[in-house]
This record gives C-alpha cells, sequence and structure tokens, in this order.
C-alpha cells in the first residue's frame, strides 16, 4: 500500500480505476501531409499534381498496401510506417481520411485553436475540449489528466484537473534537506487562493506530492525499446512519461502529446520520411509497452490541417485542408479505412486546391467520446455540434445524447483576443 | 482508505472547478458540499496592495528593481525615467558592457574529419563579427561551432537584462524577437549568423519605425531560411513567409476573412480600396510578390549557374513571378522593377490599420495586462497611425503606453515569465552572474525557449501559459539551483548583505520584502514569512539558531520570497 501525508490529509491507495478508457490524443503540429502518410497512390490526379513529392505504389520504395481501403483506391501507408501497417493488420489500428476541421482556415494556429478549443466557429473560447469532458465526467481521481509537455495544449485550456510533464520521477521539488519541505508547507498556505495563480501554485504543490508518494522508478523502465533516433526523442519521452503515469494507476484519464515539425514547406521528401519513420516506431511501441492496458486504452492521432495537393517549386507543400487521423486501441475496430473519399479532381477539391473534408474531426472525437469514455454530453463539449453519427470506429454502447450547451455559454467567458 | 481527488485536495478542488482564465475573477463554483467546505478557508486573490507608480514600471519596462532603482526613479520621477530609457546611450553602461566584454562561455567537442577538438573557455567573440566572418562560421563542421553565436547571444541577453542601463530596449528587444520569432534550431545558417539578427536587424530599430524594421526582418537571413522565402520561387511559389506575415507578423489572424477565401470584393471596405483584413488569395499573391527576395548561398539556380556564396541577401530576377497581382484589393502591375512588388506589400501592410491594433494590443499585452484596458489600446493605435511615416513612431507609441493612467493604475494582471522571473530575482540580491549552458538548460526546462521556439508564434504572453504544473515547479527548482556551487551560474552572500540594524526576524522579514517586493504582502504571506524566520522563536527577537542554519534560513526565506505569488505577478 503506497502512503503518504500531504497537506495534513492522509491518504492511502490509488483510487480504483474507472470504467472509462485512458484517452490519448497525439497531435501533430504543423500540418501533416495526410496524403504522404497515407496516399491515394494509384489517383491519377495525385499522381499528376504531387510528382516526385509522393508515395508510389511500385518498386522499392512502394507505400505499404492497406485492405479495406475507401472507393478501392490503392491507398498506402507511408514505406516508413510499418510499425502502424502491423497495428493496422492487427486490427488495432482504424485510419480515416479526408477528415478535419470544416472550417476553411489554412492558419496553423487558428485552425488548431478552433479544433483544440472544439468550437470551429470561435477560436477565442476560453476552454479546451478536453477540459470541458473532464467537467462533464467530474474525475474523482487524484491525478485524471495530463499534457506530457513543457506547457498545456489548448484542448486542456482552462483545466485545473490536468498537470503538465515531460517525465514523471522529474515530477517533483527539489530543495534544503531541512527548510525545503517548510517552505512547501508556507506555500501551501500562500498559494491557498482563488486568483489563477494561486490555483495552478496549489495545484502543482499537492500532484506532486501525490505523485511523488507512489514513488515512480527513476528512471522509467519500459516493457519495450523504444525508438532513440534524435528527431523522435522529445515524442518518446512523452510517451514513455503518459505510460509511466498509466502504470502509476493514479486514475489517469486523458493524456494529450504533441509531435511536432510537420510544416514541410521545403524539401518534404527527406523530413517527412524521418517524421513518419519516428511517429511510427513510437506509437508502435508506446502501445506494446502498455499491453496490459489495451482493454481500456484509446489513441487518436491528428493534425490540424492536410497540406496542398500540388507541390510548390521548393519540393514542399503549402497549408491545405482535408486530412488523415489515426485512431489506435483494443476496442478499436481497426484494420479498415473510414470516412468518404471526396477524390482529388479540381471540382472535387476544397476551393479548387486542396483535399476536401467529408468527416468532421468532431464525429470520431464524439464517437470516442460517448462508446469509450461514457459521456453522452456532446453539446457541453462541442457546443456548435448538432447530430451524433458514429462511424463505427470504435466499440462501446451509444448513450442517449444530450446536446444542450449546459454551462458553457454561461460560465465560460472568452478571452479578449 | 480510498482515495479520491476531492478528499485529497480537500477544498481546493472544488473552487479549481470553475474555470476561468480571467487573472482575477472568481470562478464561479457550484454548490456541492466540498464548494461550501472549500469557503471556510480564507482564500487568497490577486495582490491586494498597489504597488508604487515606480514598482510597477520597475517590474514591467524593466526586469526588477536592483538595489536603489527604486528611490532612483521616485527622486528622477516617472516620466523622466521614461523619456531616458526611451534614448539608450551604450556609452554610459561601463559596467553592462565590461561583464559582456570579460565574459567567456565553455566550448567543448570532439575532433572530426576537418577539425581538431576543442575544449576551452572562450569569450564572446561573435556578437560584433561582420557577415563574411560569421558566413564562414556556418560552413564549420563542428555544430557545436556553428550555434556558438547563439549561446554566445543567450549569455549576452542574461548580462543585459541583468546590468544593462537600458533595461526598457531589452524588454523591447525580447520584445520584438518574439514578435518576429526565429527558431535558430531551424537552420544552421540562422544559428551561425544569428548576431546579425538580433542586434543588425532588431536592436537598431526597436524603437524606430515599424515599416523599417519590417524590411530589416524580411531581409534578414534569419526569417529568410525559418519561413523558407529563400528557396521561394515562380511557379508555385512557397507561401510559408507570407502567410506569417500577415497573420503574425502585421494584421494579425483578427484581421483574416478565411470563409471568404478568394471573394477580395467581399471583404468590408475593398471596394473602396482600404479592405478591412486580408483573405487566403492575398497570402498566395504575396507570395508570389516575394518570390526572387533570397539568400546569396551558392545555390544551384539551373543552366550551370549558381548565386554568390556571401550571405548577403539579394534579388534574383530569374525566379520571380512577374505577372500582375491583387494584394489588399491594390493592383500590382506585372514585369515591375526588382524588388518593388514586395516593397509594395510591405508598405501594405505596415500602413494597415489592423497593423497598429495586431501590435499596439500586443505591446499593452507586455507592458500592462493580458487583457489591456480598449482605452489604451486606441490611444497607443492613434499615435502610431499618426506616425507611420516618423522615425520614432515606435518610441512615441511606447511613451503614450508607459505614461498612460492605465499603466500606473495596473498590478497583478500579468505573471513573470520564466526568464523575466529569474533575472528579477537576480537582480533583486544583487548577484554576480556569469551565464552558462546550465543556466540556459534550466531556462529551457520551464518552457521559456530562449532563440528556440518551435513556431513562428513566439512565446505566448498570458498567464495561463506560464502556469503549467511543470512550469512552476521548473521555476522553484531552478531558484533552487542557483544557490548550488555547483551550478557555478551565480554567487551572493545574501546574509551578508543584511544591513547591522536589522536584526529581529521580523527586521529581516520586512528587509527583504521590501528590497525584492518594493510593497508589503498580504497578512497570510507576512505570516508564514515571519514564522519561517522565527522558527517558534518571538518573531521580534533575533533568530535562534547555528551560524550555519542561519545561514541556510536566510538563504531559504529569500528563496522563498521569490515563491510568493507576490513576485510572480508584473
Amino acid at each position: 500500500m503506497a502512503g503518504g501525508r500531504i497537506g495534513g490529509l492522509v491518504f492511502a491507495a490509488p483510487h480504483q480505476p474507472t470504467t472509462r478508457d485512458t484517452l490519448v490524443v497525439l497531435f501533430l503540429r504543423g500540418g501533416c501531409d495526410g496524403l504522404t502518410l497515407v496516399a491515394p497512390t494509384d489517383d491519377a490526379d495525385y499522381v499528376a499534381a504531387r510528382g516526385a513529392l509522393r508515395v508510389e505504389n511500385t518498386g522499392t520504395n512502394a507505400g505499404l498496401l492497406l485492405s479495406n481501403p475507401l472507393a478501392n483506391i490503392d491507398f498506402r501507408l507511408h514505406p516508413k510506417a510499418s510499425a502502424l501497417k502491423e497495428l493496422y493488420d492487427s486490427q488495432a489500428l482504424a485510419i480515416v481520411h479526408a477528415c478535419g476541421l470544416t472550417n476553411g482556415t489554412r492558419s496553423h494556429f487558428d485552425a488548431m485553436d478552433y479544433m483544440e478549443r472544439g468550437t470551429p466557429e470561435d477560436k477565442n473560447t476560453s476552454t479546451g475540449w478536453l477540459t470541458r469532458h473532464l467537467r462533464a465526467i467530474n474525475p474523482d481521481a487524484v491525478l485524471p489528466a495530463m499534457a506530457a509537455s513543457a506547457s498545456m495544449p489548448a484542448s486542456l485550456l482552462g483545466s485545473v484537473d490536468a498537470v503538465a510533464t515531460t517525465s514523471v520521477p522529474g515530477f517533483k521539488l527539489n530543495g534544503h534537506y531541512k527548510y525545503g519541505p517548510l517552505q512547501q508547507d508556507a506555500l501551501r498556505v500562500m498559494y491557498n487562493g482563488n486568483s489563477i495563480l494561486h490555483r495552478a501554485g496549489k495545484s502543482t504543490l499537492d500532484t506532486i506530492a501525490a505523485v511523488q508518494a507512489q514513488n515512480p522508478a527513476n528512471p522509467y523502465v519500459p516493457d519495450v525499446e523504444y525508438p532513440t533516433d534524435s528527431y523522435v526523442r522529445g515524442l518518446v519521452d512523452s510517451l514513455k512519461a503518459i505510460a509511466q503515469m498509466i502504470k502509476l494507476d493514479l486514475g489517469l484519464e486523458i493524456a494529450t502529446v504533441d509531435f511536432g515539425g510537420w510544416d514541410t514547406h521545403e524539401s518534404q521528401n527527406g523530413v517527412i520520411s524521418n517524421m513518419i519513420d519516428g511517429l511510427s516506431r513510437a506509437l508502435g511501441a508506446f502501445y506494446n509497452d502498455l499491453a496490459a492496458y489495451h482493454s481500456r486504452l484509446t489513441v487518436v492521432v491528428m493534425s490540424e490541417f492536410g497540406r496542398r495537393l500540388k507541390a510548390n517549386r521548393s519540393d514542399g507543400t503549402d497549408h491545405g485542408h482535408g486530412n488523415v487521423a489515426l485512431v489506435l486501441g483494443g476496442n478499436v475496430n481497426g484494420g479498415r479505412m473510414y470516412g468518404t473519399w471526396p477524390g482529388l479532381a479540381n471540382e472535387q477539391l476544397d476551393n479548387r486546391v486542396d483535399l476536401a473534408v467529408t468527416t468532421d474531426y468532431r464525429t470520431i472525437l464524439s464517437e470516442i467520446l460517448v462508446r469509450r469514455l461514457q459521456n453522452p454530453k456532446l453539446g457541453y463539449v462541442f457546443p456548435q455540434i448538432a447530430s451524433y453519427n458514429p462511424l463505427g470506429i470504435v466499440q462501446g454502447n451509444d448513450l442517449p445524447i444530450d446536446y444542450s450547451a449546459g454551462l458553457y455559454s454561461t460560465y465560460l467567458p472568452h478571452l479578449q483576443k | 482508505m480510498d482515495i479520491s481527488r476531492r478528499a485529497f485536495l480537500g477544498g481546493s478542488a472544488a473552487v479549481l472547478a470553475g474555470s476561468v482564465l480571467d487573472i482575477d475573477q472568481p470562478p464561479l463554483v457550484e454548490a456541492t458540499g466540498a464548494a461550501q467546505h472549500a469557503q471556510a478557508h480564507v482564500l487568497n486573490s490577486a495582490p491586494a496592495t498597489m504597488p508604487t507608480a515606480e514598482v510597477i514600471a520597475l517590474n514591467r519596462i524593466a526586469y526588477g528593481p536592483r538595489p536603489g532603482d527604486i528611490e532612483r526613479v521616485q527622486t528622477m520621477g516617472l516620466a523622466a525615467y521614461v523619456d531616458e530609457q526611451l534614448n539608450p546611450n551604450d556609452s554610459d553602461d561601463a559596467d553592462c558592457l565590461a561583464r559582456i566584454a570579460t565574459a567567456t562561455l565553455h566550448i567543448q567537442y570532439a575532433a572530426g574529419t576537418d577539425y581538431p577538438a576543442v575544449d576551452e573557455d572562450r569569450p564572446l567573440e561573435t556578437l560584433d563579427q561582420t557577415l563574411d566572418v560569421l558566413w564562414q562560421r556556418s560552413k564549420h563542421g563542428s555544430f557545436t561551432e556553428r550555434y556558438r553565436p547563439v549561446d554566445e547571444v543567450r549569455a549576452a541577453t542574461w548580462l543585459r537584462a541583468i546590468y544593462s542601463k537600458w533595461q526598457l530596449r531589452e524588454v523591447l528587444m525580447e520584445f520584438w524577437l518574439n514578435h518576429f520569432n526565429v527558431n535558430t534550431r531551424a537552420d544552421s545558417r540562422i544559428a551561425a549568423t544569428w548576431p546579425l539578427y538580433v542586434y543588425g536587424a532588431i536592436k537598431p530599430h526597436c524603437f524606430g519605425k515599424f515599416r523599417d524594421l519590417l524590411e530589416a526582418v524580411a531581409q534578414s537571413i534569419a526569417m529568410q531560411y525559418y519561413l523558407d522565402n529563400a528557396t521561394s520561387r515562380d511557379g508555385p511559389a512557397n507561401e510559408n513567409y507570407a502567410r506569417e506575415l500577415f497573420e503574425l507578423h502585421t494584421l494579425g489572424s483578427d484581421n483574416y476573412f478565411n470563409d471568404l477565401y478568394d471573394r477580395w470584393q467581399d471583404v468590408p471596405g475593398a471596394q473602396e480600396g482600404s479592405p478591412a483584413g486580408y483573405i487566403d488569395v492575398d497570402v498566395y499573391e504575396a507570395a508570389r510578390a516575394f518570390t526572387g527576395w533570397t539568400i546569396a548561398d551558392g545555390k544551384y539556380v539551373g543552366s550551370g549557374s549558381y548565386l554568390p556564396d556571401t550571405g548577403e541577401f539579394m534579388y534574383y530576377d530569374g525566379w520571380h513571378d512577374n505577372a500582375q497581382k491583387r494584394v489588399l484589393a491594390t493592383e500590382f502591375l506585372h514585369n515591375a522593377p526588382p524588388l518593388q512588388d514586395g516593397h509594395d506589400v510591405l508598405d501594405l501592410v505596415a500602413r494597415h490599420p489592423g497593423t497598429a491594433r495586431h501590435i499596439c494590443k500586443k505591446l499593452c499585452q507586455r507592458l500592462v495586462a493580458d487583457q489591456p484596458a480598449e482605452s489604451l489600446v486606441q490611444q497607443a493605435v492613434a499615435v502610431w497611425l499618426a506616425n507611420v511615416d516618423d522615425a520614432a513612431q515606435i518610441q512615441k507609441t511606447l511613451r503614450t503606453i508607459i505614461l498612460s493612467a492605465e499603466f500606473s493604475a495596473t498590478w497583478g494582471k500579468k505573471v513573470k515569465r520564466p526568464f523575466e522571473l529569474q533575472v528579477a530575482f537576480l537582480r533583486a540580491i544583487g548577484a554576480e552572474v556569469t551565464p552558462n549552458s546550465s543556466l540556459f538548460y534550466r531556462l529551457g526546462q520551464t518552457g521559456y525557449a530562449m532563440f528556440d521556439w518551435p513556431t513562428p508564434t513566439g512565446m505566448p504572453d498570458i498567464a495561463a501559459a506560464w502556469l503549467s504544473t511543470n512550469t512552476i515547479m521548473q521555476n522553484w527548482n531552478t531558484l533552487y539551483a542557483l544557490y548550488s556551487s555547483s551550478f557555478g551560474a551565480a554567487t551572493f552572500d545574501l546574509r551578508a548583505q543584511i544591513p547591522a540594524t536589522a536584526t529581529t526576524s521580523r527586521q529581516i522579514v520586512d528587509y527583504w520584502v521590501s528590497r525584492m517586493l518594493g510593497y508589503s504582502v498580504d497578512a497570510s504571506t507576512y505570516e508564514q514569512l515571519l514564522s519561517f524566520m522565527a522558527q517558534g522563536e518571538p518573531v521580534d527577537q533575533a533568530p535562534v539558531g547555528s551560524d550555519t542554519d542561519l545561514t541556510n534560513r536566510i538563504n531559504n526565506l529569500v528563496m522563498l520570497i521569490a515563491m510568493t505569488p507576490d513576485f510572480q505577478w508584473r
């Protein structure tokens, strides 16, 4: 039994985990080129527009052919994505194509704001969609949410349930052997306040104490080997921190992780090859590391937008629209592609330049919210959503959907922009 | 016993439940048993005590007061201090310049095929080197050598922030480097020539005319590579720079009409020649205008020819898209003279009222509050626009902001970012600082990425972004590290600095609170500081303990003051 004493409150064993899944949201920042990650290799428009910047369907560098594709097209994963191919073939991984944000912005930062706040018509909403999910389920755990990054993503904006850290054993306060603990006692009183600063300080003191009471291994010893290449070190560190936190059984329900560097305006082939290699192997290792948790683990991989169909003269691609998303987990109906393929002919493109969006990203997340996270309050998490249309990506029961925005409109003041 | 969040965190979890980002707006607490429990606690809030205008200014247009600063500004008056700061004079900064001149940074790397191993303490030698010297460095075989100028500028930036007399210029340098963010890790040529961006492009214009600053940035090696314009050429152009020029550098995304996409005539005001904002097609067209703006880096440009390899900005007509264009409802004729298309775009965006608002609001956000008063932003915008052709446009705008009624009436509407926190601490305690790689590493761990923030947005400037568990933890752990002799970045003797007249625990606490904060803390915090210092003995007697224990206690008291909520506010 792990015990400890914090802020005058004695506590004992960790809380029993809920029956809800732990949801890991992996955000590919910079606009991942979905037409390279999961490529329609035999589409004539794709071949014509991309030239050398494309995944091929023959030869030594051919992509990895996917079974159960959309529209009978020769869809292939990038040749470096063999770990993802294994997960797909083992039916743990599902792929959704031509999905994304219905708002037509081509700005990275606006697109991320819209998506992560969960309000595609309002980039200034003061809370993130995961923040509102956490509010809706009101988790009863010490550490229900973590951002495996130095700071909080917008999806957790305004959350006081979430902590940010990239290292579980490093999640501790250093101090003088005698005066350090006394400082922390004093700070607990000083930070017992209601400003955003006071709340953050208090939460820092309390969650660090709770994690340290579990004596996390230092360094973390994973059950499998993770890739060690420099270009994926940040992602691997973050995924390891999440894996270790899940295994501490402190009731983690939500984790976010960022993987940046996808803004391939120039020299795309070399850059994206490493990015996809890193993503694929790191995600594969993470999933295998958590083999004991598959029955209640769901991972979603998304990006703010896809990239322009036609390559530019810097051997890169500019900001586009529709994109691919991945869903991974023990209750995923994997091994097949989801969505509606809109085609790449000029008149089929969004604004005649980019892959169209035929599946709203909120459709994917709503299904996970309802079936895996047992949260039917879609109107609260996604205030502008009008319907629930699960694609059948994950298993689970559908619940009566609550479309009311609830307190969303009254107690969430907008930030002044 | 089962552990739950509510039982574990007690009252605070309920208080935490209302998700409100306004710094001092009380959260709405749902009526639960836990909430009632919470209300039984005394809750601290945004600072009740209002510091004097001098203390406010020294925390927001400087990196915190050093001993004697508050008295100096009181004596000369705030307006005179601001005017002094707006007219920096490097010949009057001997202490800081001497520290930079004598500073060294360790450099170490193994031998490569065409260079020997190095392991030495080396002066900051690249800060004022010329382009030809730095451009050669960009070809050095060792990454450590190519990256060295970034570390040297980092060291100088710490020293200037701590010791320079010209504090406002340092604050503005940080502002503009963040506004025109470049990640030095993006390209070795950016890193090797970094002093030219900081001291050549940004510094000369930081109080000047925005249009000049914009052009210096547009043509800099750093921005040319960071946002890929150096490889942008006719058919299709690379849109990276043009996109961020509109969205981040000038008009801002509040003036982005993304739903109009290509319907330029539907943008409000467009028919009259003054569109309220920009659309995607403006970005595409502006990208075409900047094709051919590049760096002479020896690249192959076809037909057996190469550009010169000097590192200078150049216009290469062979890559320019010379057809007609339309940007912000303005027609550009085909076959314009060299550079003119790009210059015309910069003129349009620099003069746009949306740019005035976007930048003035960011300045107010930096210097006053996360959510600055609309009245203040409007005053700044008026001055900005009235002086759009004035060589002192930015200086005049800053003067208006800093000497406004809103400036001195606002406190506790921002928190210090990690760099400000550590610098303010080192300034307050009179430390002897010798920047080193451990200091740089520690700062990076807080999330504050000096010169290597990955995205062109630059670092956020609102409290919510700097109050993650990680940032607070790393801030506090860095304070602790500064006390360690092995850390090596700072030395100080706090006990020796206490005046002989301060002998009781209360007097010692009062001395350090006054010196570090310049105003009284609330009763709850004060009580904690007193009992920390007195350790159970009467607070109006001298503290009791061994000599070593008292030294440790005073050290930790000062650290605790730097950890108080009060020391975090700006």
